[in-house]
């Protein structure tokens, strides 16, 4: 309710999880215009599947307890792991904050 | 005197630890076979080893560039549950010649557990990588929900339809060729034992030219093991030009099966096919590898430290834990260049608390017990009432 529109739309929560996603990366981040909707975290980031453990940590720094991201990450099937986006994590937050 | 098959696949690095347990039974007297592919076997065993020939199906590759849940994917759709239903005729067709008193199935043969389950007879699982046992997937539940609905289908078609375990993980005994500090936060399993790495009694020998090591510098040895030969081009190429750039005080041996740095060895990088690891690991001050399984447990049983590129499969796992552990640097294999690999080696050769870690673990590998305790396990087995 304290929210701001500018905090809980589609582009800040892009540029909160690429600062998260920074973190994660560490030396091998991304360059800051290289992570858009359609970056893959696999194929694109490099990222495993133990990397989506810190990321939900960081993310849970974030959001608290207002996204549910290990319940996220659990309801995905192999082949939504396969193709997941940086887009689909953001509209998740998108419609948890809503 | 009891008796022994071993069901195996054909993987190099899931015979080898089953050859080392083996060798170790034939010497107390015990009775070996195996269930596999008989050239594998034989070459980890010896030409004497008594094999029973399975079918394997045709073609059984994954292609290279599949990573994270795309190769897991691949790996038990189309390689683990093809080859049980390819060796599930001709193992149990083995059980019933051999009559073992125990089957030692490896986990990805899964027609070991099969047949054990469907004639009755009492088997262990022997866990060459400590993915499993850790509960890597464990984490992705609709992951493992898929596996378990797999491995449910094929224990309709080939083992005991009432049977309720995963078959993964025999109720009897489960060997796990590490120890329990590199399978942190793993799912508790009473018969579970940690043995340790099973170093085998025979290593292959590979050229090393004599007077190539400068016992003034540093060896770095660098290695993505046998099964990455056609991803690490660009990975190899960075890692002998980190290496070049300390070549006053580094000199590295570089594992290259696929020939992509053919030509390019000079007296501070030597670039050959097949690299002595064993016999080199002794002296040398840091490995670089994909964190496959075997190649950790051997650097570590040296107590030498790593830097670690996991490419797939149970190496992000293993990467993570041997980091965790203190005695890793992990950078990413598909991302990390020379100034990145430069400076992880400089944190691995450089910082004591890495090469401290890594001798803490080979202190507690060493203590494991190995193939003999491996063999304890499964005379203790063969002979529970």
């Amino acid at each position: 309710m304290t929210n701001c529109v500018e905090e809980t739309g589609e582009a800040a929560v892009l540029a909160r999880i690429t600062r998260a996603l920074h973190t994660v990366l560490g030396d091998c981040a991304p360059d800051p215009g290289a992570v858009t909707m359609e970056t893959r975290f696999v194929e694109d980031l490099d990222l495993e599947s133990i990397d989506l453990v810190v990321l939900t940590g960081e993310l849970r720094a974030a959001y608290g307890d207002r996204v549910d991201f290990p319940g996220y990450f659990a309801s995905l099937d192999l082949s939504e792991i396969i193709g997941l986006t940086v887009g689909h994590l953001v509209r998740h937050v998108v419609e948890s904050l809503r | 005197m009891s008796r022994f098959l071993f069901v195996v696949p054909p993987l190099t690095g899931h015979i080898n630890p089953a050859a080392a347990v083996a060798a170790e039974l034939t010497a107390r007297g015990h009775r070996v076979a195996w269930a596999g592919v008989p050239g594998l076997v034989r070459e980890a065993a010896g030409h004497d080893a008594e094999v029973h020939p399975c079918a394997i199906p045709e073609g059984l590759r994954r292609p290279p560039e599949l990573r994270g849940a795309a190769a897991l994917r691949f790996l038990w759709q189309d390689v683990l549950v093809p080859l049980a239903e390819a060796m599930a005729p001709d193992t149990e067709n083995a059980v019933r010649v051999f009559r073992p008193d125990v089957i030692v199935a490896d986990q990805q043969a899964l027609a070991g557990a099969l047949a054990a389950e469907r004639l009755g007879v009492r088997w262990a699982t022997s866990a060459t990588t400590p993915a499993e046992v850790g509960g890597a997937v464990a984490a992705l539940p609709r992951a493992e929900d898929w596996i378990h609905g797999l491995l449910g289908r094929l224990r309709e078609r080939h083992g005991d339809p009432g049977a309720s375990h995963d078959l993964r993980f025999s109720p009897g005994l489960v060997l796990a060729y590490t120890v329990a500090e590199l399978a942190a936060g793993h799912p508790p399993r009473p018969q579970l034992r940690w043995v340790g790495p099973a170093v085998p009694a025979r290593t292959p020998a590979a050229d090393f030219p004599r007077g190539w090591r400068d016992r003034a510098r540093a060896a770095v040895l660098i290695s993505l093991g046998t099964v990455n030969t056609d991803v690490g081009a660009r990975f190899l190429t960075e890692c002998a030009a980190a290496v070049r750039e300390r070549a006053h005080r580094l000199q590295a041996v570089v594992a290259d099966p696929g020939g992509f740095l053919a030509g390019t060895s000079d007296d501070t990088v030597l670039v050959l096919p097949r690299i002595p690891q064993l016999a080199l690991l002794p002296a040398a001050s840091a490995m670089i590898c994909h964190a496959g399984h075997n190649t950790v447990a051997e650097s570590l049983w040296h107590g030498v430290p790593l830097v670690v590129a996991p490419i797939r499969d149970d190496q992000p796992f293993v990467a993570g834990q041997v980091t965790a552990a203190g005695a890793a640097v992990r950078v990413r294999f598909g991302r990390a260049d020379r100034t990145r690999l430069g400076e992880a080696l400089d944190a691995v050769l450089g910082e004591p608390p890495y090469r401290l870690a890594a001798q803490r673990l080979r202190d507690s590998l060493r203590a494991a017990g190995g193939a003999g305790a491996a063999a304890g396990h499964l005379e203790a087995l063969a002979q529970r009432a």
